[in-house]
């Protein structure tokens, strides 16, 4: 290696460090993925062959977005108001571990990560028994005479709380917490009590406090944990399947549909390029929102 | 008290002792009377006798006789006479997925790893269409005598070489009568406002929409667009209004056992097994007709142990075999002998006389097939049905 | 802080909490269910069999193993590539085209999974890949390499090339320097990186959905099974792994020494 290299000649090292990812990245991500550009425009010889012979039919497009473009916002208005719930829970939990966690800081968030551990499909399960007709949850919300009202404001569907949206956005939730309390933490550690003690001292209640100290620089882990949890959520196909009715169905399940059973392979990736699209769009407003924590250098 | 068992010889022990503790002792004893003069062990009159060898079978889950303690299942019986190595795999989860699996390997001409799979007979229409079964080695198989004629020429594969049935089975109303709270009659009692998010219907097109098309007064052996509309439009609204929960593949056993669903379509063999555990369910095949579905064995193009296919197969069918998985499975067994085998026995008795498993002849006549669709029909049919079912 | 913030601040926390830690507690509840039938979902009576006998159900042990095999092969290619390139990003800032290949490395983490999914089968069915071990540990590697490649290059960011360049001055060869400083330092964050890919592949349903072919892993076994079946060992064996990881938290992280201020992790 070495000390300090000749600004005109490039060292080799770090390429030959680089090839290997390189190669993956290029073989099984980048190629691939414009690969699926052309599918998109093709046409299947036959129905159940494989072969697609490319028509440049942009047509699929026009249809995939009128079949399925509905599915598709759905999916990031769920996943939306899953990360929402997600960090109106995921703010007080990071406080309370940053500000009070003390000595006990790492074990309480080797405690948020723990339950990841366990399979997504056995908490779905475990979800589904919870939400059930007969079960403790709904027993609850009848108990307390909640039913009526939440009835009323549509979260319930007919007084059941299993295969809802409800029931889909609590299960998303519960997956996206453990990524959005964790970068939240990080960012928080940037913020010395003596800064919240200050705006006190200035006669800022906790509101205010939150509002002009925690929050703004706290944005950076936000952005971060926003977008580890967004684009996940919007992709989910566990939390429709096992929770979810014919109404909460999303895109990654209309996706694996297509291309698994419906065999239309055509529309499978141009719904797939589609989901990309938005999502990025999404990325690059967050990215204009203004942060310095993403993974760039 | 005796230990519990795995869970998955649970069923088998529980159905022995729902019909009595006979069944571990005379049950064999009773069988081995009826093996006759054919002689030791083996299946009766295979072309080779040696053994040795090794074979993969796919099917649907659960759908044979599982090993219990103390008493060895088909497979595990089948691989120590024989000496054949089976791999049983029961992975056929949805036949659709299957399909997409072994479709890249079948659509360029190679071989699958196995060398049977079980799966629906529209399935198998569209397999024979497509050139990727082998004709079944019927030569070697003597004991497909015992076939049930109204068997032996389906319309989905005629003259019956790429097929052997494995089991038949009746699509119609299930429901938990407690939760409903009445006996139902009808397929009109699916779409009772007061079953409204309780009911369930099956992603398997064939069944849900025959179903439907029957209670029009629809002739589904000749399935067509126009007469499928009302019942295509009927399923959407009662989609659109949240009539029905969810639609589902074998898991709305999970609903109906944890009562998040009062009454659905599914399947005759599922609730005989279903009931052991929950009694209030029940099984209605609607006035207007159930639908007769069958679940075939075919040879992938291709499979290399075409002898220990024909042992299996052979193995399979011969009655007293059969009846054992038929007690098991609790669906229409395809051999003929299985009903005196399973009355002559104190412990299945029972099964014997249930018109799920061998309906009579007024109930067949409320049992219809689905028939044939060309390819272009069906893409059209899955199509609405997908939009109402998926999207 | 007023009392009322206080104690938003606490109940909005517990209900965190109690989000994340229902749907275990369930599952440790009905590892102890014995239910009547095939499926583990209503509560029937309390019995320890099933832990008596927690490998009971053997196709569910087996995609256990597969999955762990899977994950254990597909974390370590993930973290020896992605550290490769971290490394490299992180000492050759200069380097022509920096920009770019950072961005690629970034680029899969902007994609929900089915889209690499969708793109890796039609990659796979393209070139007649027959799908099994080989594609599943072909995927699981790619969409871990972005994640074990990020975390180790924060890591590096804050890491200070000089310690190695001074045991460069003492006589160290290069490569010895890195063995013997940059590796034990970089060790935690390795292991970071291991144990998020790690966790990444073994709960991974959609790629694996699309590129397993034959192989059985535990979610793709779990997914198929919730039609048919749930047996009472699918609680124990995730309330095991839980337990056991949790036993290793608490010994892994004694309580760390009150710093003023509270500065950042160690």
């Amino acid at each position: 290696m070495r000390r300090s290299p000749k600004p005109e000649r490039q060292p080799l090292w770090p390429w030959l460090l680089l090839a290997p990812g390189l190669l993956w990245l290029v073989l099984l991500y980048l190629l691939p993925l414009l690969g699926l550009v052309p599918l998109s425009l093709s046409e299947p010889l036959s129905r159940f062959g494989l072969e697609t012979v490319f028509r440049g039919r942009f047509a699929t497009y026009l249809e995939v977005a009128r079949d399925q473009g509905p599915i598709l916002l759905r999916s990031l208005r769920t996943a939306g108001i899953a990360t929402a719930l997600g960090l109106l829970l995921a703010y007080p939990l990071a406080l309370l571990i940053r500000f009070r966690g003390g000595r006990w800081q790492p074990l309480l968030i080797g405690l948020v990560v723990l339950p990841s551990l366990v399979s997504q499909l056995v908490r779905a399960i475990a979800w589904s028994t919870l939400l059930g007709d007969h079960g403790p949850v709904l027993g609850a919300i009848g108990a307390l005479g909640l039913r009526d009202g939440l009835n009323a404001l549509g979260l319930l569907r007919d007084g059941r709380l299993l295969n809802t949206a409800t029931a889909v956005v609590l299960g998303l939730t519960t997956t996206l917490l453990p990524f959005l309390v964790l970068p939240l933490v990080v960012a928080l550690q940037r913020i010395e009590p003596r800064l919240l003690e200050a705006a006190a001292d200035l006669h800022a209640g906790p509101l205010a406090s939150f509002r002009r100290v925690v929050w703004p620089l706290s944005r950076p882990g936000l952005s971060a944990g926003l977008l580890l949890s967004l684009i996940p959520a919007a992709g989910d196909v566990v939390n429709p399947r096992f929770l979810g009715g014919p109404d909460d169905r999303m895109v990654a399940n209309t996706i694996e549909n297509l291309l698994l059973v419906q065999l239309q392979a055509p529309r499978a990736a141009a719904l797939t390029l589609l989901l990309m699209a938005l999502v990025s769009v999404v990325v690059l407003l967050q990215l204009r929102a203004g942060t310095e924590e993403l993974p760039l250098p | 008290m005796p230990a519990v068992p795995h869970p998955r010889s649970r069923r088998a022990l529980l159905r022995r002792l729902a019909l009595g503790a006979a069944a571990a002792a005379g049950g064999p004893a009773l069988l081995q009377a009826c093996r006759g003069p054919q002689g030791n062990g083996g299946s009766s009159g295979t072309a080779t006798g040696e053994g040795g060898g090794e074979l993969v079978i796919s099917s649907f889950p659960l759908y044979i006789d599982a090993d219990a303690p103390g008493a060895p299942g088909s497979v595990a019986r089948f691989r120590k006479e024989t000496g054949i190595q089976l791999r049983y795999l029961e992975d056929v989860n949805d036949v659709r997925q299957f399909f997409a699996r072994i479709r890249p390997q079948l659509a360029a001409g190679r071989p699958i790893v196995q060398d049977l799979v079980v799966l629906t007979s529209w399935m198998a229409e569209r397999l024979i269409g497509l050139g990727w079964l082998e004709p079944l080695p019927l030569e070697q198989v003597p004991n497909v005598r015992h076939l049930s004629p109204d068997l032996r020429n389906p319309s989905w594969d005629p003259g019956g070489r790429f097929s052997l049935p494995w089991q038949s089975g009746i699509a119609g109303i299930a429901y938990n009568i407690k939760a409903t709270g009445r006996e139902l009659r009808s397929v009109d009692d699916l779409f009772d406002p007061a079953l409204r998010g309780r009911v369930s219907m099956l992603l398997e097109m064939r069944d849900t929409m025959g179903l439907l098309m029957l209670a029009d007064g629809q002739d589904i052996s000749r399935p067509s667009w126009q007469g499928a509309q009302n019942a295509f439009n009927r399923l959407e609204k009662a989609r659109r209004d949240g009539q029905i929960r969810r639609f589902t593949g074998n898991d709305y056993q999970n609903d109906l056992l944890a009562g998040n669903l009062a009454a659905c379509i599914g399947w005759s063999g599922d609730i005989a097994q279903l009931a052991l555990e929950q009694p209030d369910l029940r099984f209605l095949v609607p006035e207007s007709g159930g639908v007769l579905w069958a679940d075939v064995m075919l040879m992938p193009r291709g499979a290399r142990h075409r002898r220990e296919a024909a042992r299996w197969l052979n193995w399979v069918y011969e009655p007293r075999e059969a009846a054992r998985i038929a007690a098991a499975v609790q669906y229409i067994s395809p051999v003929e002998g299985v009903q005196p085998i399973l009355a002559a026995d104190p412990a299945t008795r029972e099964l014997a006389s249930s018109p799920l498993m061998f309906p009579d002849a007024a109930e067949r006549r409320r049992l219809k097939v689905f028939g044939p669709l060309s390819e272009s029909e069906e893409a059209r049919w899955e199509e609405r049905f997908a939009a109402i079912t998926e999207a | 802080m007023t009392r009322l913030a206080r104690v938003l601040l606490l109940l909005g926390s517990l209900l965190a909490l109690a989000l994340l830690y229902a749907p275990l507690l369930v599952t440790l509840l009905f590892s102890f269910n014995a239910p009547r039938g095939r499926f583990n979902l209503v509560w029937q009576g309390f019995t320890l069999d099933n832990w008596r006998h927690p490998f009971a159900d053997a196709a569910l042990s087996q995609a256990f193993v597969t999955s762990i095999g899977l994950a254990l092969a597909a974390s370590l290619l993930a973290v020896l590539l992605g550290g490769l390139m971290a490394i490299a990003l992180s000492r050759a800032r200069r380097l022509p085209g920096h920009r770019w290949i950072a961005l690629l490395l970034a680029l899969p983490l902007t994609n929900p999974e089915i889209v690499l999914a969708t793109a890796l089968l039609n990659l796979f069915v393209a070139i007649n890949l027959p799908r099994g071990v080989l594609t599943l540990l072909l995927s699981h590697s790619l969409f871990c390499l972005s994640y074990a490649a990020l975390t180790l290059k924060a890591r590096l960011a804050g890491f200070d090339p000089a310690l190695e360049l001074a045991a460069q001055d003492l006589g160290a060869p290069p490569l010895q320097a890195f063995r013997r400083v940059t590796l034990p330092l970089l060790a935690p964050g390795l292991l970071a990186a291991g144990l998020l890919s790690f966790s990444l592949c073994f709960d991974d349903v959609v790629i694996s959905g699309f590129t397993a072919g034959e192989i059985v892993t535990l979610p793709l076994y779990l997914a198929g099974a919730f039609l048919r079946e749930i047996s009472p060992q699918i609680q124990v064996l995730s309330s095991l792994v839980l337990l056991i990881s949790a036993l290793l938290l608490v010994l892994a992280t004694p309580p760390r020494p009150e710093r003023k201020g509270g500065g950042p992790p160690g």
